[in-house]
C-alpha cells in the first residue's frame, strides 16, 4: 500500500491537532517535544491514536511506535523516513 | 453436567477430552479479527499433558510456576501443565518493557517459584528486559511453545480438591503484593456457580478480551468454557483497546452467547461506534453481556444499550454483577435475561449508611443492582465498627462466606486472618471474607455496591493502591517530599472513578521550581508506570497535608480536604 504523501510538518500538525482534542484540558501543555504519558496518554489512548493516524495516514503502523518514538516530534520524523524508504524502494 | 463431580481441573480436561475430543476449546483472533490458532480438547489435553511432564522434571508439586504467556493457547497449555503437574500457577501480567517498577519483583520475592512458563521468542530476545528481570531469583524460564516433551510423561499423582491451584495477586502494594491462595475445590465450586447463574451450556460460546492473567478473564472465561465444554474465542486485550468493534464483530460472527467486559469496555464500544464499520454485525444471540470487575454504572448500560439497540442487543442481556479474586471470582450475579436492576436513592440517606428513596432530584442517585449470592453461598452486610449483622436497605460492608470463598493469602497469616477470618458478633461460625467494600441488600436480596473501606483506586477493572502511586510521584523529581503526598478517587459512586494526587513541594525547593514542569513529570510518571491518567495533580506547601500522630498520611481526610477545597497549595 503506497503511503500518503505527507511532509512531517504536516503529520506533526495532525498529531498535535488530535492530541489536543483527545486530551480536552486546557492546562495540560500539547507540544511537539512533551511525551505521550506527561501529555496524559496512556496505552490505551496512544494505541487508539495510533489507529487513527494510520487510517489517516492510509498505512499500517505498529501499535508500539509511541512507546518506541515518545514525541509527536521523534513519532513525524519516523513515519516521514519510513516513507522515504519506501519510496526509495519503489 | 456429568453424574461424579471433578476432583481437580486436571480431572475436568481429562474428561472434556474423552467426552467432546474433537470439539475447539479455543480460537484465538489476530487484531484485525481473523482465525490465527485453534486448539481441540483433545490436542490441549495432550499438549497439557507433555507440557506437565516438562513441568515436573524441574518443579515439586506445590512448588510455584509464573505463567508470563500473553492471550492465546500457549496460556492455557501452561496453565492446565501446571495444573496435571500438581505445581501452582501463579498468573501474571507481562511486565511492560519502559515499565522500571512493576509489581513482578514483589510477587517473585513472596511466592518463590521455581519456573516460569513463557514464549520462545519472548524468552529468547524480542524482551530481552524479561529474563533479565528475574536475573539472581533461581527462576528457569521454560519456553511453552517448544515441541520438547514426551507424550506420555511419568506424572505425580493427581491433584486433589484441597490442593492449591492458584496464587492470584490482586490484591496488595507493590511492595507488599497478596497471593490468594485458590484450590481446585474454590475453582470448581465457582465454575459450578457460574454455570448455574449464567446458565450456561455446551453451546455458550464466548468471544473475550479480558486479559487471561486477570481473575475475570481466567475463571469467568476461559475456565467456564472449558468446565461447560463450550468454545471461547480469544482477542488480545490491545486488539480490543484499539479497535472495540472486533469484539462485538466476533460476537456476532460466532454467535456468542456470553461475553464479558468492566464497565470502561462498554464505554469505550460507545466512544468508538462507528456506523459504518457495523456493517453485517447483528448481536441479537448476545444473551449475556456481563459488566463486572469495577463499579457498574447505570449511564454505561444505557447508553451501551441505545447505541446498539439497532444492531440487535436486547437490554435484558446486560448483567451486572459483583466478585474479587478472594472469592475466586464471582460473589453475586443477576438473572439471566432480565436486565439490570436500578434503583433511585438519596444520597443523604446513603450518608446516614441508608438506602431511602430520594427527596428530590437534587439528592437522587442511581445505583445499579449486582445480582444476589450464588447458589451455596452466603453474603451478609456488617457494620465494620461493632460487626453487628445488619438488616436490608441499611448500608454496610460486604462479608462473604461459601465454598468459593480462597484460603487466605499466601505466607500472610496476618493479612489472611484479618481479611478471611472474620466472625459477626452473636453469630455461630467465624470464617467470613470480608470484601473492604460497602453496599446493602436490599428485601429481595439485591446487593448494591456504595462505596469502598479499603484503600484501593480501581481504574480499569485493575486494583492500584495509593502508597504505590505516592512512591511513584515522590520518586519522580527531587523537590517532592517523601511521605508527603496522597492519592485517592474523586469519585462519589455515580461517575467513573478519577485518580487525584496531592502532594507537597520541599521547603527548600519551593521558590526555585516551575510547577507545570514539575506537574507535567508527576503525569507522565503515573502514566508510565500505572497507566492511569490523574483526574488532577495539586502541589502543597510543606506540612499542607493531615498526618496522624506517628507521621501517617490521612487520605481520607486529606480527600474531604481537597473536596471542600481547604488545601492549601503552593
Amino acid at each position: 500500500m503506497p503511503p500518503k504523501n505527507v511532509t512531517e510538518a504536516q503529520i506533526c500538525d495532525w498529531c498535535l491537532a488530535y492530541v489536543k482534542r483527545t486530551v480536552g484540558d486546557p492546562s495540560i501543555a500539547v507540544g511537539p517535544d512533551i511525551t505521550f504519558p506527561q501529555m496524559g496518554l496512556d496505552s490505551a489512548t496512544s494505541a487508539y491514536f495510533v489507529v487513527e493516524l494510520e487510517e489517516w495516514l492510509g498505512v499500517e503502523l505498529d501499535p508500539e511506535i509511541v512507546v518506541e518514538h515518545p514525541t509527536i516530534g521523534q513519532l513525524a520524523r519516523h513515519v516521514v523516513s519510513r516513507q522515504g524508504g519506501n519510496a526509495g524502494a519503489g | 453436567m456429568s453424574a461424579a463431580p471433578f476432583s481437580s481441573l486436571a480431572d475436568l480436561l481429562r474428561r472434556r477430552a474423552a467426552a467432546q475430543p474433537d470439539e475447539r476449546a479455543y480460537v484465538v483472533l489476530s487484531d484485525r479479527g481473523r482465525e490465527e490458532a485453534a486448539v481441540t480438547f483433545a490436542e490441549l489435553h495432550d499438549r497439557a499433558v507433555a507440557m506437565a511432564g516438562r513441568i515436573a522434571a524441574r518443579a515439586a508439586p506445590g512448588e510455584r510456576a509464573l505463567l508470563l504467556c500473553p492471550t492465546g493457547i500457549e496460556f492455557m497449555i501452561g496453565l492446565f501443565g501446571c495444573f496435571l503437574a500438581g505445581v501452582i500457577a501463579v498468573p501474571m501480567m507481562l511486565p511492560r518493557r519502559q515499565s522500571a517498577r512493576d509489581a513482578s519483583a514483589g510477587i517473585v520475592a513472596d511466592c518463590t517459584p521455581r519456573l516460569a512458563l513463557s514464549l520462545g521468542r519472548l524468552i529468547g530476545g524480542e524482551r530481552g528486559d524479561l529474563v533479565g528481570r528475574f536475573a539472581g531469583t533461581g527462576v528457569e524460564f521454560l519456553a511453552v511453545d517448544d515441541a520438547a516433551g514426551a507424550a506420555a510423561p511419568d506424572l505425580p499423582r493427581a491433584p486433589r480438591p484441597a490442593d492449591l491451584a492458584l496464587l492470584q495477586y490482586t490484591s496488595g502494594s507493590t511492595s507488599a503484593p497478596k497471593g490468594v491462595m485458590v484450590s481446585h475445590a474454590n475453582l470448581l465450586a465457582n465454575l459450578a456457580m457460574i454455570e448455574s447463574a449464567f446458565g450456561n451450556t455446551k453451546r455458550s460460546t464466548y468471544v473475550s478480551w479480558v486479559p487471561l492473567y486477570h481473575d475475570m478473564g481466567l475463571v469467568i472465561n476461559v475456565l467456564q468454557t472449558l468446565y461447560v465444554g463450550s468454545l471461547c474465542v480469544l482477542l488480545a486485550p490491545v486488539a480490543f483497546i484499539q479497535r472495540p468493534l472486533t469484539w462485538l464483530r466476533a460476537i456476532s460472527d460466532y454467535r456468542a452467547e456470553v461475553a464479558v467486559a468492566p464497565n470502561f469496555g462498554f464505554d469505550l464500544c460507545v466512544e468508538r461506534y462507528r456506523a459504518e464499520q457495523m456493517d453485517g454485525i447483528d448481536l441479537s444471540g448476545w444473551r449475556l453481556a456481563l459488566n463486572g470487575a469495577e463499579p457498574v454504572r447505570a449511564e454505561t448500560i444505557e447508553r451501551f444499550a441505545a447505541t446498539f439497540a439497532p444492531h440487535g442487543f436486547a437490554a435484558g442481556a446486560i448483567y451486572p454483577a459483583y466478585g474479587m479474586a478472594e472469592a475466586t471470582v464471582l460473589i453475586a450475579a443477576g438473572k439471566r435475561g432480565a436486565g439490570a436492576v436500578m434503583r433511585r436513592l438519596s444520597r443523604d440517606g446513603l450518608q446516614r449508611h441508608r438506602a431511602e428513596a430520594p427527596r428530590g432530584s437534587g439528592d437522587e442517585q442511581v445505583a445499579v443492582g449486582c445480582g444476589r449470592a450464588l447458589i451455596g453461598e452466603r453474603i451478609a452486610i456488617v457494620d465494620p465498627a461493632t460487626r453487628r449483622r445488619l438488616g436490608p436497605d441499611r448500608v454496610g460492608e460486604i462479608w462473604v462466606a461459601g465454598p468459593n470463598v480462597a484460603g487466605g493469602y499466601w505466607r500472610n497469616l496476618e493479612a489472611s486472618e484479618a481479611v478471611f477470618g472474620a466472625r459477626i458478633d452473636g453469630e455461630a461460625g467465624a470464617g467470613w471474607l470480608r470484601t473492604g467494600d460497602l453496599g446493602f441488600l436490599d428485601a429481595a436480596g439485591e446487593l448494591f455496591i456504595t462505596g469502598r473501606i479499603k484503600e484501593v483506586v480501581i481504574i480499569r477493572g485493575a486494583n492500584h493502591y495509593p502508597q504505590d502511586i505516592e512512591d511513584t510521584v515522590q520518586s519522580c523529581h527531587p523537590a517532592l517530599r517523601r511521605h508527603g503526598g496522597a492519592a485517592f478517587t474523586a469519585g462519589d459512586g455515580v461517575a467513573a472513578e478519577r485518580l487525584v494526587v496531592v502532594q507537597e513541594v520541599e521547603r527548600t525547593e519551593r521558590n526555585r521550581i516551575v510547577a507545570d514542569e514539575v506537574v507535567g513529570r508527576i503525569r507522565e510518571a503515573i502514566v508510565s508506570e500505572h497507566e492511569i491518567v490523574p483526574h488532577e495533580i495539586v502541589l502543597l506547601r510543606p506540612g499542607a497535608l493531615p498526618k496522624t500522630t506517628s507521621g501517617k498520611i490521612q487520605r481520607n481526610l486529606a480527600r474531604q480536604l481537597w473536596l471542600s477545597g481547604a488545601l492549601e497549595r503552593l
